[in-house]
């Protein structure tokens, strides 16, 4: 491991010797070439950091590529170049973070057009100020940089993006937007504050565009909101980190390479027919690489792919993150009161009431099973405890204090784990890092090895021992139901909630499961179990709610409660009807 | 396709990319990188590319260009731009590095032009800038020396309009009140601060005064409130699109001030084809003496070889230009220093009549012209030979 | 109070224009479910034609819709079919189908434009008709735009009509809200999806047509109004057609407003403060359901 990873350090520093000395033999055009793919590759690196894992397709580009270029502008007669480009970042970030705190709450193409929408605004606002306020829209800039200074400024940039962008992968922040990205909603009930992850991501993937703007802006003496704000960039930087994959971290650059090359060859052959021949092109890539240059590599080299499936988390890497991605708080102690109390909770999606007024507490080390028909409101009930909705009305308290409120994430912090009626698992993760994503964000948090030998330790107490590095998608519905609950045991909670969990299991695997929950309550957890498996609620169950309609209708004893008539004529509904 | 053939292409790519053609030449290397598509792509096919074609064919007509006695015909190398400052620079050098061109004409507009300026004076090609059009201009050229500009200062185009004005005012056409508008961006502003300065300066008073963002074609709004100042001159610096439009709306809504000046493309022939006998007495940027005998045959020529008439502003300088940089070459070879030299002080016979520069400034121009009859006349300077009065513009047809 | 009126009726004369860009769009995203990159350009062309039929052989742009509009539904039904559906039969889900069309459109983009400049040239485009002034109580309108108005209303009005009273409508709509559901009631999803794309592409001809009446244009300025209708479209709610009209008179009312009362220089920049603070409020658009 290590003479293995001198080598690739070693290589590392003769390709970096090597891309440096280019502009000390090669001609003009070709030192040119060597920055159009230095700046893409910083763009599209820097692009793909934040819209490649989350899957948010950002046309913002062009605005921060275009905040840094008019920051060289302004300042460049004023200040020394490397204060000009670290002001130039500062206001990247803080544009970045307010844009984010505004925008991050919108989805698919609501944010993708937002993100066209705001570079344009910007791109108005700086005209309109230009005009009112500078008086003069154009801008000179004669600052005394050569080309071969433009283009190492590039190429640190360049290792500088492509640097962060392995810290960010190998640290829990990477892992916390490769589960945003893959599904939100089990990112939050993992503990994982994803407001803040995308945010950081956000700022981070902006500050390097700023700055790429902000070193680009010399090389073209005369600036105007027109060609420092050209929507173009922002099309062909997705284009390009799209074309070689967005998922990993030299994706983008086997998107920049062939691309900045075609548009150059054709450019420079076909002038007139430049148009058609990039369409063609583009539409046959579409075609023949549905995955990108990454995707076609993969499928052809099965260690790239497994090399995907395990980004291992590395100390020094969270070490280094740690400022933006700080850990969670440590848990509060337990103390008398109940562990879980709902008091006249009230939810309502329009004109349906799914919950209404329903109380009950949830003692210490108990099975609590929550049963009622299809649409009683049970599902509704458990999203509400676990802060995947809010109520409108009531108050929820764990462990005594309330967290009606809470974001979801907080609440998994505290100690509330679930699963989802409809199977939730992290498809193109490992089941390592399923699990692993459920052990991460809370308290301490563990990674490295201690991490990968407690996730296989919780995987082989599920009956998944042997399916550690399989990716979750391709797991039978039932594994994946396994693979859930032991994300759910990773994040060490004191409540857990299961949602139909053993719904579906044959009757031998029934008996497996069923076994399963006893032993977790006698080490201690608390459990409240929504089911219709009236068998396993017999077995299992302290005590009983029975809901419908959204309201509680009786509460007691399995055999009491699947006795009373009213929970019977619930099920079995009115006679009348 | 397989991972082989994918590797193959990339190679060819490569290959295509990095190797240009090294031959042997007796002809004249001529190269330019334009913007052929993007926002650029009208522009330049207006007043830049039918030019250089244009130049390209007659000199080859002709036999070629006289470089040291031998007739050398013109080889064109051409690159798209993509109107992006930095694939322009990028072909610039690929011409000058790669391609080893003699000689290298200039993109199209402001903004490219001063983007490829550093350029050019690095690899010592003559820079005939025709579509640059700033004030800072005589410092540029003193950082630039190789670097020449055509149309003028935009300030001369603001001093014309004034001096048109209080000419029209003294001899009573038209009285002082005066709607301006602007397209805000950099040619939009720069000329109507100057203007605002000039215009009060003579004497006028500005009834309306505001700016509309760039690429905007809905000008109702602005028109409305420009025709409720009641105003006797409307002075518009706009772009073609909006130049149309602002024609359009005013004819729509009724709007016909005593004086009209709108532009830039007002001097576009597609202008006067699309307004007809509405066009006449509007005024505009530029103009030519349609009177004199190179610009009577350049306007059919252009329309032979190219299909229609070229505009009458930067259109005849760009041409006027090529055959001076033609003459330059023909007097001193193939030199670029000594051609530079040779633009930069040399005197010269073309379409528009004798160019000489001063300080690396074409002063052949006109800064204001008007739509009389179906010519665009010059109408200012109103000193210059040649010089037309201007009309008061008539109601609209 | 005459102020009034004049701002109100010149921005819905403004509005209907972006509303009648828009509506297609509006179709062949919120229903076919392509994100088509390549809407303006379609457009674009469909201008090229109504000049070339108008000024090379004398067909006046009115009459051309009934040449131009069949044409185009017919090209996007085949654009739909051969480019498009080999991307719809492989994509997963609706989030690799987002990606793939944006590519493939993007492709075509490039292509329609290419061959729009090989045939027209780059240069800037534009031709007279209908330019005449109508006067209405106290302020004065161009015909030509109010035409676009009056299209944009028929427009918005009847596919409304055919969405919420017909079978077929009732189909498309299953088919936007749950492709899943609608093909297990037997609705044909690719059948109904090709008809909605092509309908969308017959929209955007006839905007193209009669914009062409009143604004210059050029082979590369199809990206102008791509944009706009989808700020039009996001704005009024994905694939919802009064959604479409309403932000687009909205956003012509307010940007007349804007520049009679304000400042000029300040419309586009009121387009997108707008538009982003529609979005702000309502995260899916004016009259967008929900997000999932």
């Amino acid at each position: 491991m290590t003479s293995r990873s001198l080598a690739s350090t070693a290589a590392a520093i003769v390709l970096v010797a090597a891309l440096a000395s280019v502009p000390l033999f090669a001609s003009g055009y070709h030192l040119a070439l060597g920055i159009s793919l230095l700046y893409f590759t910083v763009l599209a690196t820097a692009w793909a950091m934040f819209s490649g894992p989350t899957h948010y397709i950002s046309l913002a580009t062009a605005a921060f590529f275009g905040i840094g270029a008019y920051t060289t502008a302004v300042l460049t007669d004023f200040l020394p170049w490397p204060v000009v480009i670290l002001a130039a970042m500062v206001v990247g970030i803080l544009i970045a973070l307010v844009v984010g705190l505004s925008t991050l709450r919108l989805s698919g193409i609501y944010f993708v057009i937002f993100s066209f929408g705001l570079a344009e605004l910007i791109r108005q606002i700086v005209t309109w100020y230009e005009v009112n306020i500078a008086g003069s829209i154009g801008r000179y800039i004669f600052a005394d940089t050569t080309t071969e200074g433009i283009y190492w400024r590039l190429l640190a940039l360049a290792g500088m993006v492509l640097g962060a962008g392995w810290l960010i992968r190998h640290s829990r922040l990477g892992l916390a937007v490769r589960v945003i990205g893959q599904d939100e909603m089990v990112a939050r009930h993992c503990g994982i504050d994803t407001t803040r992850a995308k945010l950081v991501l956000f700022a981070v993937s902006a500050a390097f565009m700023t700055v790429t703007g902000a070193v680009m802006a010399p090389r073209w003496t005369y600036l105007d909101p027109m060609i420092a704000f050209s929507p173009v960039v922002s099309f062909e930087v997705v284009i390009m980190a799209l074309f070689g994959g967005a998922g990993t971290l030299f994706g983008p650059l086997l998107g920049v390479i062939p691309l900045v090359l075609l548009f150059d060859v054709l450019g420079a052959y076909f002038p007139n027919y430049f148009s058609i021949l990039l369409g063609l092109v583009f539409i046959l890539i579409v075609y023949a690489l549905p995955r990108g240059v990454v995707g076609l590599l993969q499928q052809r080299l099965p260690a790239l792919r497994r090399a995907a499936l395990q980004v291992k988390m590395s100390a020094p890497a969270e070490t280094v993150m740690r400022p933006v991605w700080p850990r969670a708080a440590e848990r509060m102690a337990a103390g008398d009161a109940p562990v879980l109390q709902l008091a006249n909770v009230r939810k309502s999606f329009g004109g349906l009431v799914a919950v209404d007024d329903l109380s009950f507490d949830l003692k210490r080390g108990e099975i609590l099973g929550l049963i009622g028909p299809n649409g009683s409101g049970k599902t509704t009930a458990l999203n509400l405890i676990s802060g995947a909705i809010l109520p409108d009305a009531g108050e929820i308290s764990l462990e005594g204090r309330p967290i009606t409120l809470l974001p979801a994430h907080r609440i998994a912090q505290r100690g509330v784990a679930r699963t989802f009626q409809l199977v939730r698992v992290l498809g193109e993760s490992s089941c390592r890092e399923n699990v692993i994503a459920g052990m991460a964000f809370h308290g301490p948090g563990l990674w490295g090895a201690a991490a990968d030998a407690r996730a296989d330790a919780l995987l082989a107490r599920v009956g998944l021992g042997d399916k550690a590095d399989t990716p979750a998608g391709q797991l039978t519905y039932i594994d994946q139901k396994r693979l859930e609950l032991a994300r759910a045991l990773a994040l060490d909670p004191d409540v857990l909630l299961l949602d139909e969990w053993l719904a579906g299991l044959n009757p031998s695997e029934l008996q497996v499961g069923i076994a399963l929950v006893r032993m977790l309550r006698e080490e201690g957890l608390t459990i409240i179990i929504v089911e219709h498996v009236m068998d396993a609620i017999r077995s299992l169950c302290d005590r009983c709610v029975v809901m419908n309609t959204g309201r509680k209708i009786a509460e007691g004893p399995p055999s009491a409660v699947l006795a009373d008539r009213e929970v019977i004529r619930a099920y079995l509904g009115d006679a009348d009807d | 396709m397989t991972l082989n053939r994918i590797a193959a292409f990339a190679a060819l790519a490569m290959t295509a990319a990095l190797c240009a053609p090294a031959q042997a030449q007796d002809t004249l290397k001529i190269g330019w990188a334009i913007s052929k598509t993007g926002p650029f792509a009208a522009g330049a096919a207006v007043t830049t590319l039918p030019n250089y074609q244009v130049w390209v064919k007659d000199v080859n007509d002709a036999g070629g260009i006289n470089v040291g006695g031998k007739k050398m015909k013109i080889e064109v190398i051409e690159y798209d731009d993509r109107s992006n400052s930095e694939d322009m620079i990028k072909a610039v050098e690929r011409l000058a590095t790669q391609d080893k061109v003699d000689f290298i004409l200039p993109p199209w507009s402001t903004g490219m032009n001063l983007a490829a300026a550093p350029i050019f004076n690095k690899l010592g090609y003559p820079q005939l800038a025709v579509t640059a059009n700033t004030n800072r201009a005589p410092e540029m050229v003193k950082r630039w020396p190789n670097l020449t500009f055509w149309l003028g200062l935009p300030s001369e185009i603001v001093d014309g309009v004034v001096e048109t004005f209080s000419k029209m005012q003294k001899e009573g056409k038209i009285g002082k009140r005066i709607a301006m508008i602007a397209v805000a961006d950099q040619f939009g502003i720069e000329q109507s601060t100057a203007a605002r300065a000039g215009l009060k300066k003579a004497g006028f008073e500005l009834v309306y005064d505001k700016s509309y963002p760039f690429g905007s074609q809905d000008m109702q709004p602005v028109l409305k409130d420009a025709q409720a100042a009641n105003p006797d001159v409307l002075l518009a610096f706009s772009y073609p699109p909006d130049t149309f439009a602002i024609t359009d709306t005013a004819k729509v809504i009724n709007f016909n001030p005593k004086a009209m000046f709108l532009g830039v493309g007002t001097a576009f022939p597609g202008y006067k084809g699309k307004f007809g006998a509405s066009a006449e007495g509007i005024m505009g940027i530029g103009g030519s003496d349609a009177n004199l005998k190179g610009i009577k045959w350049y306007i059919q020529h252009h329309k032979e070889v190219i299909g229609r008439e070229p505009d009458r502003w930067a259109s005849p300088i760009t041409y006027a230009s090529l055959q001076v940089l033609q003459q330059a070459i023909e007097r001193v070879g193939k030199d670029r220093a000594a051609v530079i030299k040779e633009i930069n002080t040399g005197s010269f016979e073309t379409i528009i009549g004798t160019v000489k520069l001063k300080d690396n400034q074409n002063t052949n121009i006109w800064t204001v012209g008007q739509w009389q009859g179906n010519d665009f006349f010059g109408i200012a300077p109103t000193n210059k030979p040649g010089a037309k009065a201007p009309i008061p513009k008539p109601e609209w047809k | 109070m005459a102020l009034t009126f004049d701002i109100v009726l010149s921005g819905l004369v403004l509005g209907g224009m972006y509303a009648l860009i828009a509506m297609g769009l509006t179709l062949q995203y919120g229903i076919a479910r392509i994100m088509n990159l390549s809407y303006g350009e379609s457009l674009i062309a469909s201008a090229f034609a109504a000049m070339f039929l108008y000024t090379g052989m004398a067909v006046n742009p009115v009459l051309g819709l009934l040449v131009i509009v069949p044409l185009s539904f017919a090209a996007n039904w085949l654009l739909y079919q051969v480019v498009l559906m080999p991307l719809v039969k492989r994509a997963k889900n609706q989030g690799m189908l987002e990606v793939d069309s944006i590519l493939g459109t993007f492709g075509v983009l490039f292509v329609i434009q290419g061959v729009m400049l090989v045939a027209f040239g780059g240069s800037l485009q534009s031709y007279s008709y209908l330019s005449v002034p109508v006067h209405i109580l106290t302020t004065t309108l161009a015909a030509n735009r109010i035409l676009a108005l009056l299209f944009a209303l028929v427009i918005g009005g009847g596919i409304y009509l055919i969405l919420t009273r017909t079978r077929f409508g009732t189909a498309l709509r299953a088919v936007a809200v749950n492709p899943v559901a609608a093909q297990l009631s037997g609705i044909d999803i690719r059948a109904a999806s090709a008809l909605a794309f092509a309908g969308g592409g017959a929209i955007a001809a006839a905007g193209g047509v009669l914009i062409s009446m009143f604004l210059t244009f050029s082979a590369a300025s199809g990206v102008v109004f791509t944009m706009k209708a989808l700020i039009v479209v996001i704005m009024g709610g994905v694939g919802n057609m009064l959604g479409a009209l309403v932000a687009g008179l909205l956003l012509g009312v307010s940007e007349t407003a804007v520049a009679r009362l304000v400042d000029p220089g300040l419309t586009i920049a009121v387009t997108y403060a707008l538009f982003l603070s529609v979005l702000l409020w309502r995260p899916t658009g004016l009259f967008g359901r929900p997000a999932r």
